[in-house]
């Protein structure tokens, strides 16, 4: 309750801020006043009254945002960090737009006058910063408690002349849609570029799409392999490029339910320690290694695939 | 899917295959409607041929426990036949008593003592 409560209360002061600050110097702007720079020339106009409701619209959508997340955001140390940075960050830097907006255009005849001193963005960007570290420092708190499948990794009995393996696999359906729609967009690309139509464009698209293609194969789907030793990860829809795991290299194995907020969003990620290739929320195989790091792919029926990997290394140790 | 294999077992592999996959499907790691692992990774992981598995998966789709859709790959239509797997537990079990000496009557004595 306390979080939300908090975003609440940051949300209406900064809020006030906006609005307060521009009636304040209402009548030594210009109307329309310049709002978009490039360089420290003026590019772009918005009434005043545009403006404030861009600016509270953009930050009403934040808070909704932030509001919405800041319970799920508190359990784990990564998210509770993110999520506090974000809320005090966020806010500094839409109350430093504002104030060096309106500095800019203090006492200028027309907004094409009011020119902005090159130390803005640098110092608006550098308080954003600083306001991020200290709130993700505050917010640091206790470190995550194990989870309990890490305590209990769940076990499995295997017989003597038994073969044992296990398949799981996962496939997220919006990334198979984008990776349709990159098929699309290339081949109508290569096309048109063979036949010499729109070069420019061909150009402009053609590389991007490839790239959005391959990434999106390689983490349309994944499938997760454990026998003879080996824990194989094949990505994409033909379970290839594949990396293969040593099972003498895992120490343990457990299953946890995570979600995309908790690992910093969809596909692979990587935090020191702790990798994680995430398809979608829910059920991950969570391996950890001898040498301390863990991996955790998302991933269906993954707590038997846990069960075998912990069956298995306890089988090597007796041998 | 969890899938076991008896090293010893002399029945044609795509029988015990069969078998590996009632078994997991009635242990409840699969509800109906559930996807199956594509067989080519099936295969993969137990190193043998796709056709093995997929002629076990027809097998099992003759016996309404899989129902193959185009473009949907192969997923659970029912629970599993609760007397194949029956019949199936039966199998491991007279294997299990004669590694430890029972023979058939044996087991049958055993299971009219159970009330």
């Amino acid at each position: 309750m306390i979080p939300r409560a908090v975003a609440a209360v940051w949300w209406l002061a900064v809020t006030t801020v906006l609005v307060l600050s521009t009636f304040a110097v209402r009548d030594r702007l210009p109307d329309p006043m310049a709002t978009h720079w490039s360089g420290s020339l003026p590019d772009g106009s918005n009434s005043l009254t545009g403006h404030l409701i861009t600016s509270t619209a953009i930050w009403a959508v934040l808070g909704v945002g932030l509001v919405a997340s800041a319970a799920r955001a508190q359990a784990r140390r990564v998210p509770r960090m993110t999520w506090w940075s974000m809320l005090f960050g966020m806010g500094t830097l839409l109350i430093g737009a504002q104030v060096s907006t309106l500095a800019a255009n203090l006492d200028v005849p027309e907004w094409t006058a009011a020119t902005l001193p090159g130390w803005h963005i640098p110092a608006v960007l550098a308080g954003m910063l600083a306001v991020m570290g200290l709130a993700a420092v505050l917010a640091k708190g206790e470190p995550d408690e194990p989870s309990p499948g890490n305590l209990e990794p769940p076990v499995l009995k295997l017989r003597s002349g038994q073969r044992a393996v296990w398949v799981g696999r996962v496939v997220n359906r919006k990334i198979t849609w984008a990776v349709v729609a990159a098929f699309a967009v290339t081949v109508l690309m290569a096309v048109s570029g063979l036949r010499g139509q729109g070069q420019s464009l061909v150009s402009a698209i053609l590389p991007g799409a490839i790239i959005l293609l391959l990434v999106g194969l390689a983490t349309m789907a994944v499938s997760v392999r454990v026998g003879d030793g080996v824990i194989r990860i094949g990505f994409g829809p033909f379970g290839w490029p594949a990396r293969h795991i040593k099972l003498s290299a895992v120490e343990s194995a457990w299953a946890e339910e995570r979600s995309p907020a908790e690992t910093g969003g969809w596909g692979f990620r990587g935090l020191p320690g702790a990798a994680t290739i995430m398809l979608r929320g829910g059920e991950c195989l969570v391996l950890r290694y001898r040498s301390g790091g863990q991996l955790a792919i998302s991933i269906d029926d993954a707590e038997r695939g846990a069960a075998l990997i912990n069956a298995l290394i306890a089988e090597r140790a007796q041998t | 899917m969890l899938l076991t294999l008896d090293l010893n077992d002399a029945r044609p592999l795509h029988e015990q295959v069969a078998g590996a996959i009632r078994r997991a499907i009635g242990e409840g790691s699969y509800r109906p409607g559930d996807r199956l692992p594509p067989a080519r990774d099936l295969a993969g992981a137990l190193g043998i041929n796709s056709n093995t598995v997929l002629r076990a998966l027809r097998e099992l789709r003759d016996e309404g426990l899989l129902e193959f859709r185009r473009g949907r790959g192969v997923s659970v239509a029912g629970r599993a036949d609760g007397r194949a797997l029956l019949v199936q537990r039966a199998r491991e079990l007279l294997e299990e008593g004669k590694r430890y000496g029972y023979s058939r009557d044996d087991l049958i004595t055993i299971l009219e003592g159970l009330t």
